[in-house]
C-alpha cells in the first residue's frame, strides 16, 4: 500500500498504546458523572436548607400580614426599599447612591393631574427608595425646565413646584406632607391637614422628615429621609410642577394617588425580623432570600460570591509548596486548564432585581411546591443553584424561602479530582508508553537479530556459514530462534551428508573395487594365457579409471582434513609460481605458459596447499584451453592483498554457473572435452577450500574480451 | 620351511583372493575374518607377517587393536595395514601403532607382493652381515637396501618400505627433481598427489627426529622433490 513507509513493530505498538489516551477521557467522563451526582446532592442539601429555613418562618403572620392584603403589585406604584449599605449624606448630591440602577422613571404614564399645557419635557423624574438603619431614604432626580420656588412672602404652599408625601402610620393614620422650598438647600416638610377635598392646609412643620435639594442642569434633585417608625406599608410621593406665570399647576406626577388612603401605593421595607431569624439560623454556606408572595425580597443573607455550597469547607487544602506541587502548578495546570475551567472567584450576578425575584423555582414555591433550578450567571462564568420552599401561614402560601449556592465548591472538587486523575494518568501513560516502547524495541531488536543471524547463516551460494545461536528465552521469538537453529542444524547435517557423499561413496566403493582388482590380478597370474587377453586388459583399464575416480572423490575430504593440520610459513609466492609453471611446462608440453609476477613481498601461507591450488587451476585452464593456446598466469601486488589470476582462451562459462562452479561436484564439462581423466567437478571446489583457508576470495569469470575464462584468487596479506 | 602369512580381513572375496596369491607365492597362509579369531590363531602360533584390515566386522578400529596386541607379542613381526581408509589420520595412527606399512586396498597385487617380499628380505638380511654392494651412500645418508635399513649420520631412521623406496628414489639421483609420478612408480604405490605430499612430510619428520638439522629433501613447487646431498 505505502511502499515508502513500512511501519515497524515499535511504531505499531506505539500506535496501539495511543489507545491508552482514552483512559483519561474515561476518567474525565467518570468525574463528570460524579459531578452530576454531587450536583444532585447539592440540590437536595439546598432543598433541605430552604425547607429548614421555611420551617422557622411558618405561621408567623406578624412578618407577613402587613403586606398580605394587597391584591396585586404594580411597578412604580408599589415601592421597594432597597437596603442601602453606605450611609447617605442628605445634601441633594446623588453620587452616594449606589443602587441608582433600580431607580424608576416617572413621566407621562404616572400623571395624577395635568393642565392642557403639559409637555413631557415639563416634568419627569427618577425616583427610588432605600433603607439605611432606621430611616427610609428617597431621592428624586427631577427634570424640570422651569423651577418655581415658593415666594418668600407666600403663605400658600401649593402654588409653586412642590413635593408631596403621603403614607399611613403604624397606628393606621393617614398622613400627608408637603415640601415647598423657598430655595435650594435644606427642606422642611409641612404636615397637611387630613381632608377629603384636594386642598392643602398646612398644620405644622414636621422635623422628623428631613430633606435637601440642589439644582442641576436639567432641573433639581431632592434627597430625603423618613424614620421607619413613622411608616407603615403605604407610601406615595407626588411632584407638582408650576411654570412661571401660571397659577395653575402644569402637571402632577405621582407614584400613586396621594389623596386617597386606599389608593396609596405600598412600600416594602425588608424585614429586619426575618433577617434576624435567617442570621440566627446560622446558615452561611448559602445565600438565602425570603420573599413575599409578590416575589419581593423581605430579607436576604449571605453573599453569593462567598457561598460555594456545602463542599466549600472541605476542599480548603493546605498550601503544599513542595517541588512537585510547584512543578504541577507551573507545567501541568496550564495544560489541564486548557480544557478545565477554574471556578471564578468573581462573577457578575445581576439577574435579580431585589424588588422582584423571578424564576421557575420561585413560581413553583409560590404555588406551594418546593422547586429548584440551575442557571448561569450573566457572564456565564458561574452556575448558580437555587432552591425555593413555600412559607405557609394558615395553609396559605405567604412567601418563600430561596437559597442559592454556586457550584464552585463542586467544580473545585471536580477540578482537583481531574488534576489528580490527569497527573496519575499522565504518569501511567508515560510509564506504560515508555515500557511498551522498550518492550517493542526489545522484541524488534531480537527479531532483527534473528533475521540477521538467519541471513548470515547461509551465504549466497546456499552454504551454511555460521550456526544460529539458539535463544534460551522461553517465548515465541525464542521458540522461533530455536527452531531456526534446529532447522539450520538439520540442514547442516544434510549439507554435510551431501558434501561427504563422495568421500563416503569412494570409501564404500573401494572394497568392491579391491575385490574386482584382486580377482582380476589373481586370474591374470593363475592363467598365463589370459595375460594377453584384450578383455582382461580392458577390464584392468576400466578398473584403473574407477580407482582414480575414487581417489579424486575422496581428495576433497582428505584436503579438508589436512587443512586442519596445515602449517603456515612465510615464503615467496612469486618463486612458488615460477616453480609451478616450470613443472606445468613439462607436464603440459603442448600448452604455452606466460607468467607475470610483480609481487615480491613474502606471503604467509601453506605453500603445498597453494601449489595444489595452482595445480587445480592450471589443470582446469589447460583442459578448457583451445589447442596450442597460451595460459597467462599473473601475480599482482595489491594494497593488503595478492591476486593470482589464471586466464585461458577457450569456451566461456554459462552465465548462471559462474558462482556454483566452486561447489562440490559441479562441472560445466560437455561431451567434446571429456578426456581421459575422469572428472567430478572437484578441482575448483578444492581450489575454493584452499583459498578460504587463506581467508581469500576466488572468482571465475569470462574474460572481458569474451575469448575465454579467467580465475582470480585474491589472498589477503597478513598484517 | 615356507613363511607363514596371516591375513585378517572381513571381506571374504578379498581375503581369499589375497590368500590365493600368497599361496601361489609359496607362502603358508592363514586367514581370519575378525579380531577374535585372529587373536586365537596368533595365540597358538605367531605368523611371520600379518596383513590386517582396520575395520573388522563390527569393530571399526579392530585392526588397530589387533596390531597393538600383535606388537606386544612380537616387536619384530612385520605388520601391514591393508585398508579402504585413506585418510592421513588413519595412516598416521596406523603407523604409530607400529605397523611396517600402510596400504590402501586399491594397491595392485604385484605392488603388495613386492612389499611383502621386501619385508621378508629385510628380516633375513638382518640376520646376515651387510653386503657393500647393496649399500647406497649419499652424504650423511646410508641406505642398506638388502636389510631395508636407513641410517642418517650413523643413526637408524625407521622408515616403512614405501618410505624407504621413496628415499631411495630421491637419493639415487641426488640433485635431480623427482616428480610425484616418478616417486609413485619407484615406491610401487599408486596414490594421489596429496598422499605423496604427506609421505614426504612424514619422511622429513622421521629424519628430523634423529637430526633436527635435516634439510635434504627440497620441495620444488609444481614439479616434485629433490634430494640435496649434504656435506658429510
Amino acid at each position: 500500500m505505502f511502499r515508502w513507509f513500512r511501519p515497524g513493530l515499535r511504531f505499531k505498538l506505539l500506535l496501539i498504546s495511543g489507545f491508552l489516551f482514552s483512559i483519561p477521557w474515561l476518567g474525565y467522563e467518570y468525574v463528570w458523572e460524579m459531578e452530576k451526582y454531587l450536583r444532585a446532592g447539592q440540590e437536595k442539601t439546598l432543598s433541605g436548607t430552604v425547607r429548614a429555613v421555611a420551617t422557622a418562618l411558618h405561621e408567623r403572620p406578624k412578618l407577613f400580614d402587613v403586606q398580605a392584603s394587597y391584591r396585586s403589585l404594580e411597578r412604580g406604584r408599589d415601592l421597594y426599599a432597597y437596603p442601602i449599605i453606605d450611609p447617605i449624606r442628605l445634601d441633594g448630591d446623588l453620587r452616594d447612591w449606589r443602587l441608582k440602577q433600580h431607580a424608576l422613571h416617572y413621566g407621562i404614564d404616572n400623571i395624577l393631574s395635568q393642565s392642557a399645557k403639559y409637555r413631557p419635557s415639563t416634568l419627569s423624574f427618577k425616583h427610588m427608595v432605600g433603607t439605611y438603619k432606621d430611616y427610609l431614604y428617597a431621592y428624586f432626580d427631577v427634570a424640570d425646565d422651569d423651577i418655581v420656588y415658593r415666594p418668600e412672602n407666600s403663605l400658600l404652599v401649593d402654588k409653586n413646584d412642590h413635593l408631596q408625601i403621603a403614607f399611613t402610620t403604624p397606628a393606621g393614620d393617614f398622613r400627608r406632607y408637603l415640601i415647598s422650598p423657598y430655595s435650594a438647600g435644606w427642606l422642611t416638610p409641612y404636615e397637611m391637614a387630613p381632608t377629603d377635598s384636594e386642598e392643602n392646609r398646612p398644620l405644622r412643620p414636621e422635623s422628623r422628615i428631613q430633606g435637601s435639594m440642589i439644582e442641576t442642569d436639567t432641573g433639581y434633585t431632592i434627597e430625603l429621609r423618613i424614620p421607619l417608625s413613622l411608616l407603615s406599608s403605604k407610601l406615595s410621593f407626588a411632584i407638582t410642577d408650576f411654570d412661571t406665570g401660571n397659577i395653575e399647576p402644569m402637571v402632577t406626577i405621582s407614584t400613586s394617588n396621594i389623596w386617597n388612603e386606599d389608593e396609596l401605593g405600598t412600600v416594602l421595607v425588608p424585614s429586619p425580623e426575618i433577617e434576624q431569624i435567617i442570621k440566627g439560623l446560622g446558615h452561611s454556606s448559602s445565600r438565602i432570600w425570603v420573599i413575599d408572595r409578590y416575589q419581593r425580597v423581605l430579607a436576604k443573607a449571605g453573599d453569593i460570591k462567598n457561598v460555594d455550597g456545602a463542599w466549600s469547607s472541605t476542599n480548603s487544602e493546605d498550601p503544599d509548596q513542595s517541588a512537585w506541587r510547584r512543578f504541577e502548578q507551573k507545567w501541568l495546570h496550564p495544560i489541564y486548564y486548557q480544557f478545565l475551567t477554574r471556578p471564578p472567584s468573581d462573577f457578575i450576578d445581576t439577574l435579580y432585581d431585589a424588588a422582584n425575584l423571578e424564576g421557575k423555582h420561585i413560581d413553583q414555591a409560590l404555588t406551594g411546591r418546593s422547586g429548584s433550578s440551575w442557571r448561569l450567571t450573566e457572564d456565564s462564568r458561574a452556575v448558580i443553584l437555587a432552591a425555593a420552599y413555600p412559607i405557609y401561614i394558615d395553609d396559605q402560601v405567604m412567601g418563600a424561602v430561596i437559597a442559592e449556592e454556586t457550584t464552585n465548591g463542586i467544580r473545585t472538587l471536580r477540578n482537583q479530582a481531574l488534576e489528580k486523575l490527569f497527573t496519575m494518568m499522565l504518569a501511567v501513560m508515560l510509564a506504560s508508553t515508555v515500557g511498551i516502547f522498550f518492550f517493542a524495541s526489545r522484541i524488534s531488536t531480537r527479531i532483527r537479530k534473528l533475521r540477521d543471524q538467519a541471513e548470515g547463516a547461509i551465504d549466497s551460494r546456499g552454504r551454511i556459514q555460521a550456526p544460529i545461536v539458539a535463544s534460551p528465552v522461553q517465548d515465541e521469538i525464542g521458540d522461533l530462534s530455536r527452531s531456526f537453529a534446529d532447522m539450520l542444524k538439520r540442514l547442516g547435517q544434510y549439507h554435510n551428508y551431501l558434501e561427504n557423499m563422495s568421500s563416503r561413496l569412494s570409501h564404500e566403493l573401494r572394497t568392491p573395487v579391491a575385490v574386482v582388482r584382486s580377482s582380476l590380478e589373481t586370474l591374470d597370474m593363475e592363467d598365463e594365457s589370459l595375460a594377453d587377453s584384450v578383455y582382461l586388459q580392458r577390464a584392468k583399464d576400466g578398473l584403473d579409471r574407477l580407482s582414480k575416480i575414487l581417489t579424486n572423490m575422496s581428495e576433497a575430504s582428505r584436503l579438508e582434513e589436512s587443512l586442519l593440520q596445515a602449517e603456515k610459513s612465510e615464503f615467496d609466492l612469486a618463486e612458488l609460481l615460477e616453480g609451478c609453471i616450470q613443472g606445468y611446462r613439462m607436464a603440459y608440453p603442448q600448452v604455452q605458459f606466460d607468467l607475470r609476477a610483480t609481487a615480491s613481498e613474502p606471503f604467509d601461507g601453506a605453500p603445498e596447499l597453494l601449489a595444489q591450488l595452482m595445480d587445480k587451476l592450471i589443470a582446469n585452464a589447460v583442459e578448457f584451453s583451445a589447442r596450442d593456446a597460451s595460459i597467462q598466469v599473473n601475480l599482482e601486488q595489491r594494497p593488503g592483498s595478492l591476486q593470482i589470476s589464471v586466464a585461458n582462451l577457450g569456451p566461456t562459462l554459462p552465465a548462471d554457473m559462474q558462482d556454483r562452479l566452486f561447489d562440490s561436484m559441479v562441472s560445466v564439462r560437455t561431451g567434446h572435452v571429456q578426456g581421459q581423466e575422469p572428472h567430478l567437478g572437484l578441482g575448483l571446489h578444492i581450489a575454493r577450500l584452499i583459498t578460504e583457508f587463506h581467508k581469500g576470495q576466488i572468482e571465475i569469470k569470462n574474460r572481458e574480451d569474451a575469448l575465454g575464462v579467467v580465475v582470480r584468487v585474491k589472498l589477503p596479506m597478513n598484517t | 620351511m615356507s613363511r607363514r602369512v596371516a591375513i585378517v580381513e572381513d571381506e571374504p572375496a578379498i581375503r581369499e583372493n589375497y590368500a590365493a596369491v600368497m599361496r601361489r607365492q609359496g607362502y603358508q597362509v592363514s586367514t581370519y575374518k575378525n579380531r577374535r579369531e585372529a587373536m586365537a590363531g596368533f595365540a597358538q602360533q605367531l605368523p611371520d607377517l600379518a596383513i590386517i584390515d582396520i575395520g573388522l566386522e563390527d569393530e571399526i578400529d579392530g585392526g588397530f587393536l589387533l596390531c597393538q596386541s600383535l606388537r606386544s607379542l612380537s616387536t619384530s613381526l612385520p605388520i601391514i595395514f591393508l585398508t579402504a581408509r585413506d585418510s592421513d589420520l588413519d595412516t598416521v595412527s596406523g603407523l604409530r601403532m607400529g605397523a611396517d606399512d600402510y596400504l590402501t586396498k586399491d594397491i595392485s597385487i604385484p605392488h603388495m607382493t613386492a612389499r611383502i617380499s621386501a619385508l621378508f628380505r629385510r628380516m633375513e638380511a638382518l640376520k646376515e652381515p651387510a653386503e657393500a654392494a647393496q649399500t647406497l651412500i649419499c652424504g650423511s645418508l646410508t641406505m642398506d637396501m638388502a636389510r631395508m635399513q636407513v641410517t642418517w649420520k650413523g643413526k637408524t631412521v625407521d622408515l616403512t618400505v614405501t618410505e624407504l623406496w621413496m628415499v631411495q628414489a630421491l637419493a639415487k639421483h641426488a640433485g635431480h627433481v623427482k616428480n610425484r609420478q616418478q616417486l609413485m612408480r619407484d615406491a610401487q604405490v599408486f596414490v594421489d598427489d596429496s598422499t605423496i605430499t604427506s609421505h614426504i612430510k612424514r619422511i622429513r619428520k622421521k629424519f628430523q627426529q634423529c637430526d633436527p638439522e635435516f634439510n635434504s629433501i627440497d620441495t620444488v613447487y609444481g614439479m616434485g622433490y629433490r634430494w640435496t646431498q649434504d656435506k658429510a
